[in-house]
């Protein structure tokens, strides 16, 4: 992984962190992009807190430092605390974590690893727990923040650790 | 059809969560449309990461018009004159990406940057998250492979 920056905005800076990124390089997809960002974490069925199990565990299989030290606030609102968060490692079966949060896990895990190999229990057991929103929903968080991991990584600039930070939901 | 919902394809799943469907839909579409690179180049890296999930219901989708002959020729882009070298920067990047983004180097960066400078890495990268995005859920949702044979004329031309 590249420690130096492979694109640089040096806009003017607005105070924003997504629009004083990279990404504010191209405005043609930056407000949508975050108008989507915004959604997925205010408008499905999924609480903040179980957005974040999936978020976290995401960012630390792609392995993307800066996703992996962020904590959104209207997830630690919602009941996410570092002890929970501690569970979303390997071993998560065996955890203090819910059947469902278990099986969000579960679900990231599928998504990043093997998306075409889905198990018939795996699957029967998502069905029983969340309705087609939910898992439409859950889907959605994944796959957008996958991308978002991989963006970070992609563009380099990447420290190897940092501490965590709390951030909000950037508008 | 899927098993997530009865619908039977991407977009009518994506729009079972009816709130996230059409700021979904408005970024994807801006992907097609942004000046930073060309939509018809973006295909052909979307093409590359099905062929790479094979995945085949994706491989059968269309967002942007290429010529038949890049389509069939697309594994062996590498070795074949007819892609430029622009495309090819593109497609090297998309396969590294798709295999282990970690492993990409700033040289595979570089490349892309020669031919669409800071802004085409940046939206290449983005769209690239988002297509192997929708590339992942396609199979994860077990998308039938001729789900997306209506909509065969494309989004966007």
């Amino acid at each position: 992984m590249s420690g130096r920056p492979r694109a640089t905005n040096s806009n003017k800076p607005s105070g924003n962190m997504i629009r004083d990124s990279a990404l504010g390089l191209v405005p043609e997809t930056l407000d949508h992009y975050m108008g989507f960002n915004r959604k997925i974490w205010e408008c499905g069925p999924l609480s903040p807190a179980e957005i974040e199990i999936a978020r976290l565990r995401n960012a630390r299989t792609v392995n993307c430092v800066f996703c992996k030290s962020v904590r959104y606030d209207i997830a630690k609102a919602d009941g996410l605390d570092e002890d929970k968060v501690e569970m979303i490692q390997d071993g998560f079966r065996e955890s203090g974590l819910t059947e469902r949060e278990k099986l969000i896990v579960a679900f990231t895990d599928q998504f990043l690893n093997d998306p075409g190999g889905l198990a018939p229990q795996l699957k029967a057991e998502l069905l029983a727990e969340f309705t087609s929103e939910a898992l439409v929903h859950l889907s959605l968080v994944v796959a957008h923040f996958s991308g978002f991991s991989r963006c970070a990584v992609s563009l380099g600039g990447m420290p190897d650790e940092l501490p965590i930070m709390e951030v909000s939901v950037p508008q | 059809m899927g098993w997530v919902s009865a619908e039977d394809d991407r977009d009518a799943t994506i729009g079972v969560a009816a709130e996230l469907a059409a700021p979904f839909a408005a970024l994807y579409e801006s992907l097609w449309t942004q000046p930073h690179i060309p939509a018809d180049v973006l295909e052909l890296c979307r093409l590359r990461l099905a062929q790479l999930h094979q995945c085949a219901v994706e491989l059968q989708r269309h967002d942007a018009v290429i010529p038949a002959e890049k389509a069939e020729c697309l594994a062996g882009w590498a070795v074949n004159p007819i892609f430029s070298p622009a495309e090819g920067a593109c497609l090297a990047f998309t396969e590294v990406y798709a295999i282990d983004t970690q492993a990409l180097t700033d040289q595979h960066a570089d490349a892309v940057k020669h031919h669409f400078g800071d802004s085409g890495l940046v939206l290449l990268v983005e769209a690239l998250g988002i297509l192997d995005g929708m590339t992942r859920l396609s199979l994860l949702w077990q998308l039938g492979a001729n789900a997306n044979q209506a909509q065969a004329s494309g989004s966007s031309q």
